[in-house]
């Protein structure tokens, strides 16, 4: 199995006006999800983003980014083992989220380096 | 003679029930010109004819072979269709050729069914879901409430899955038997998600849920009458069997959640623990997998007639194993509470502090009413509460805001006791 990067991109705004209950089951949800992943043998790790941020640049022109004005932005990320980019996509798509038109997910396969090209004092997690 | 239309029904939703997964799969053995979406929608068809159909004429003694004469002519009528450009010798041919209805066949399309929902490309979730209704014949609705979804999103991932299977030749071909073991693992692990999603405790509807795990234990046990499974489908029955046993012990009188150590072990089915201790010895032949520890853990749960008794030692050593091969926070959990119990407290206060600082497990309900349970255990009343507290938001089942609140009760009485 290889691993895969989920990023979740949200609707922010919509984020920031949620209620403590609307977050409450929020939170409840993905977290049946997660454990759903656990038992499939699926789950690695993962975890929520704050809202606030940085964006820098050479120049370092530093700016809160455009996590609060734009509609969407990462607002988490998950790493799961799939058989394939199709079985990791296929997962991606039973998260509650993505299923109620909330949430895009982006899925990436993390590329696996081999044993000479790792830069010194890598360290496998 | 004319029967009601409740009869009817009911008698055509039996039906449906116990051969519509064969009918399908018998008509994709039937012709290579019937794709997965056509032979369901000829299925559909012939049970909607059959409605009409017994309301008139009463309702036949060989009902399967009704539905199964009108399926046939329905696929007959669709190839022809298709071949009238081509020529109908195929057809002719096989329109002469009496088709039998035999029990072996359709176990092994039924078996081929399996196999092909176990596509590596569809998300382990969509597995189970086709296979609950190709293989378990489960109706879209039961599965929608086994999963607490819509029928329309049920239907949804139908579609998407459908698509998929229709470009497999795994359907249409004699097995490879090559092919099929490559596809074993996926097997078990859909069964065994089956079999857990029955076992949960957490959703009502106690006799859907005994039918799932029950479809699971006979899935697994057709594997290896198939000489199909191996060690670990043997491994995975005896867990799913040592479970089955403590099936009806987890729930008291009044439909309340009771834990390993409540629970009436006398209760527990012997039956099925002797049985299950024979897979566990057929399992021993071959290479270690995750069913196996599990299956170890379950035994040695069952073996024990009180709680006090339970080896702990054993068991947390085999969590440490399983946690090796199968890292995942959910089994650490399991892992630290073995240790809790076994007396290495500190080493379980360490695991369980490193999940606390997870995302999502911080949130998560079996962690802290695992939380609250031992520091109820070790005394420490205040903290022990809090936890309790903090999950009461954390589910939303009955039976198990019930748990918290008879453990928030117990620590009631103890401090009013104490004052």
């Amino acid at each position: 199995m290889q691993k895969f990067l989920l990023i979740i991109r949200d609707d922010v705004q919509r984020l920031a006006k949620l209620s403590r209950e609307e977050m409450n089951s929020n939170i409840l949800e993905m977290t049946t999800w997660v454990e759903e992943l656990a038992q499939s043998g699926n789950w690695v790790n993962g975890e929520p983003l704050m809202h606030e941020g940085r964006y820098v640049s050479r120049d370092h022109v530093l700016s809160d980014g455009p996590f609060i004005e734009a509609k969407e932005a990462v607002s988490g990320y998950i790493t799961i083992r799939a058989e394939n980019l199709n079985q990791a996509a296929s997962i991606a798509q039973t998260c509650p989220k993505v299923t109620r038109n909330e949430v895009v997910i982006e899925v990436r396969e993390i590329m696996v380096m081999d044993e000479e090209v790792r830069p010194s004092g890598y360290k496998e997690e | 003679m004319n029967h009601s239309a409740d009869k009817i029904q009911k008698e055509s939703d039996q039906l449906y029930r116990s051969h519509y997964g064969k009918m399908v799969g018998w008509l994709l053995y039937f012709s290579s010109d019937i794709d997965l979406e056509t032979a369901e929608d000829i299925v559909h068809d012939a049970f909607a004819s059959a409605i009409v159909a017994w309301r008139n004429d009463g309702i036949p003694a060989n009902q399967a072979g009704w539905i199964f004469t009108v399926c046939r002519n329905k696929a007959l009528n669709k190839i022809k269709e298709r071949k009238r450009i081509t020529g109908i010798n195929h057809v002719t041919h096989a329109a002469v050729h009496e088709p039998e209805f035999s029990e072996s066949v359709l176990k092994d399309q039924q078996l081929k069914l399996l196999f092909a929902c176990a596509h590596p490309d569809l998300s382990p979730k969509t597995q189970v879901i086709i296979t609950l209704k190709y293989v378990a014949n489960l109706k879209v609705e039961a599965i929608a409430s086994v999963f607490g979804m819509t029928i329309d999103g049920i239907d949804k991932i139908l579609v998407r899955a459908r698509q998929k299977i229709r470009n497999e030749k795994i359907l249409l071909a004699v097995p490879n038997p090559r092919s099929l073991q490559a596809r074993l693992p996926i097997v078990h692990k859909i069964i065994y998600l089956i079999y857990n999603e029955g076992y949960k405790s957490s959703w009502g509807k106690e006799i859907l849920r005994e039918e799932l795990c029950e479809e699971a234990l006979l899935m697994n046990k057709e594997l290896l009458d198939q000489n199909i499974g191996n060690t670990e489908t043997a491994a995975l029955q005896a867990l799913m069997l040592f479970n089955a046993a403590r099936f009806k012990a987890r729930f008291g009188p009044d439909g309340e959640l009771r834990d390993l150590e409540e629970q009436d072990r006398s209760l527990w089915n012997r039956g099925l623990i002797a049985l299950g201790c024979e897979f566990l010895e057929r399992s021993k032949a071959g290479p270690i997998s995750p069913y196996h520890y599990e299956a170890a853990i379950a035994y040695l749960h069952c073996k024990e007639k009180d709680f006090k008794n339970t080896d702990w030692q054993s068991i947390s050593q085999l969590y440490f194993h399983l946690l090796k091969i199968n890292p995942n926070p959910f089994v650490q959990l399991n892992y630290a509470i073995a240790l809790y119990y076994a007396g290495e407290k500190t080493m379980s206060q360490k695991l369980l502090k490193e999940l606390e600082e997870k995302p999502f497990l911080n949130q998560y309900y079996l962690l802290n009413a695992t939380m609250g349970k031992i520091y109820l255990l070790e005394k420490n009343y205040t903290i022990a509460r809090s936890f309790f507290n903090k999950t009461l938001h954390q589910t939303n089942f009955e039976a198990e805001k019930n748990y918290i609140a008879k453990m928030i009760k117990k620590i009631d009485e103890v401090e009013g006791l104490k004052s």
